[in-house]
């Protein structure tokens, strides 16, 4: 008799790698196989799973239809199961799955459209917190001022590109096939800001160096970091732009004074 | 984690009528119409984030009683429960205080693998002391009580020793649970295992009876010329349900009863019918208690 613990294993064996062996052998038959048993509860871990993914990512789901995003889940889903009822960071494994996913080899920018789907989902459902209150940072000394780290809303996410993932995002989820049609696949690189707003989730296009500024603050590098990475670009009026629209929620100034981040001093 | 700061209820108890299950696709038409129903309940897991969806439940609660209704807990885990799971849980019931809430006799997580489904237990010794451990546990953390419905099921384990009807008597007895009795899954589980499903009510213990639960099922014929049960949330009630229903309401008096649909979710008005047909069985149980009482 196995114990609740092996029996346990050996279930979720079964519903995941698909090998009935173990488990088969602790179900009672009783007119119906017990593979056939554990199957049906196979197939409802299968389906429930592969509509939570369907549902983080529906661009993705667009661009290939829906036989090959199943097949893709499901071999997803045997070879990373997720670890917890909680499936946001289960959710980004997937568009790590589908960026080394030789099938998907033919849409070079699936991988791209995968971590911008991810991304809007997050912001979607990311905690709720308040903005900073820009009035707090005008009691910054001046000097304190280069010495600045940021805390990112839990919305916010950077997110870079080889194609115009942004574009592909909008045409895909709209039905548009004629701005489908009309976008340059070869462009060039597009670095996002993806962060929610009382509407949704907001994708917004940043210049490079703008983008370079701005994932540097929210890697919480000091503002004389960001500014050093960023090179030239007015870092003072993105800065105002991010803090109105609630891309930060708290502010320290860091005391070592260092260039490095606090953890690297110690 | 102090709960004194916690949302009073702004609707008061569930009260002994018939009650929707609330989904996403409902949200603004139950937020904007307010449809004559008694209460709602919330499936936890869908409004343990930030954003829209758990600004919808702040709206509605302030209109109907919630009961917050968990299927990620996993209760039945020999290996303990996920703390950082129960900690959101618990953030949300200090959000939304919900009037009720409830979980499930089953298990779901088993070597840090999530099984996204409700997956049965042997019914033995060993099972009963880890659900009682899960179940004590829970309640300490969430500083309540809270009910454990019975599963739907499509297999038995050899080794069970304990009758399924047993196992939740002694769940509740020993943890002071109160039960969530889904009438649908006694169907459903008497049918797939040839129980007596009548026998299953009468073996619950009445005063433990938070709840009950109604929903649609499907019948499966399989190749070899089988047919099971699946509780698939998603069609109406069961002829053959509602007559176990009334017979549940004859042994346990009026109880809150909730409308579950959770595949191929219908318009609101197909729900609010549903609940209008459980409605009315409350109905006349009450007025046959009435007389009774009169007699």
């Amino acid at each position: 008799m196995p114990t609740l613990r092996e029996l346990q294993r050996n279930v979720a064996h079964s519903l995941i790698a698909g090998d009935d062996a173990a488990a088969a052998m602790d179900v009672v038959a009783d007119g119906l196989v017990p593979v056939a048993r554990l199957a049906v509860y196979r197939n409802t871990v299968i389906a429930s799973l592969t509509t939570a993914l369907r549902l983080s990512y529906p661009t993705v789901h667009r661009l290939v239809g829906a036989a090959f995003f199943e097949s893709a889940a499901q071999l997803f889903l045997a070879a990373q199961p997720p670890h917890g009822a909680c499936l946001d960071d289960y959710d980004l494994a997937f568009a790590g799955f589908l960026a080394d996913f030789a099938p998907a080899a033919a849409i070079p920018y699936l991988a791209g459209v995968a971590r911008l789907d991810w991304a809007a989902n997050r912001a979607l459902h990311a905690p709720d917190t308040e903005g900073l209150d820009p009035a707090r940072l005008a009691a910054v000394a001046a000097a304190d001022e280069p010495h600045l780290r940021f805390v990112p809303h839990p919305s916010v996410e950077l997110v870079r590109a080889d194609h115009p993932v942004d574009a592909i995002w909008r045409a895909v989820l709209a039905q548009d096939d004629a701005a489908m049609a009309a976008i340059e696949l070869d462009e060039g690189p597009v670095f996002l800001l993806v962060r929610r707003t009382t509407d949704g989730p907001m994708i917004a296009r940043l210049a490079p160096a703008a983008w370079r500024f701005t994932a540097s603050l929210c890697a919480g590098r000091t503002l004389e970091d960001a500014i050093a990475t960023a090179g030239q670009v007015d870092t003072a009026t993105l800065l105002a732009g991010h803090l109105i629209d609630g891309v930060f929620t708290d502010f320290a100034v860091d005391e070592g004074g260092g260039r490095q981040p606090r953890e690297d001093l110690s | 984690m102090s709960f004194s700061t916690t949302a009073a209820p702004a609707c008061g108890p569930i009260p002994a009528r018939a009650g929707i299950g609330l989904r996403f696709p409902h949200h603004r038409a139950v937020a904007e119409t307010r449809p004559a129903i008694a209460w709602l309940e919330v499936h936890t897991e869908n409004y343990l984030g930030g954003g829209a969806t758990p600004a919808w439940l702040d709206t509605i609660r302030r209109d109907y009683p919630i009961s917050c209704h968990g299927v990620g807990l996993s209760l039945g885990t020999a290996e303990g429960l996920d703390r950082d799971h129960l900690a959101r849980i618990g953030r949300a019931v200090e959000r939304f205080a919900p009037a009720l809430v409830s979980e499930h006799l089953s298990w779901s997580i088993a070597g840090g693998r999530y099984l996204a489904d409700l997956l049965p237990l042997p019914m033995t010794e060993e099972a009963l002391a880890v659900v009682c451990r899960n179940v004590n546990e829970t309640q300490e953390f969430l500083r309540r009580r809270i009910l454990v419905e019975n599963p739907s099921s499509y297999l038995r384990y050899r080794h069970s020793t304990i009758p399924e009807w047993e196992f939740l008597a002694a769940v509740a007895a020993r943890t002071g649970c109160g039960v969530l009795c889904d009438v649908n899954n006694i169907y459903v589980s008497a049918q797939n295992h040839g129980w007596d499903a009548s026998a299953y009510l009468a073996a619950l213990p009445s005063a433990a009876i938070g709840e009950i639960h109604l929903a649609g099922h499907a019948v499966r014929r399989l190749d070899n010329g089988a047919v099971l049960r699946i509780d698939d949330h998603g069609s109406r009630v069961a002829p053959t349900v509602w007559t176990l229903y009334a017979e549940a309401l004859d042994r346990f008096g009026l109880v809150p009863t909730l409308i579950e649909w959770d595949t191929d979710i219908p318009p609101l008005a197909t729900l609010l019918d549903e609940a209008h047909t459980a409605q009315a069985l409350l109905d006349r149980c009450g007025r046959k208690a009435g007389h009774a009482d009169a007699a």
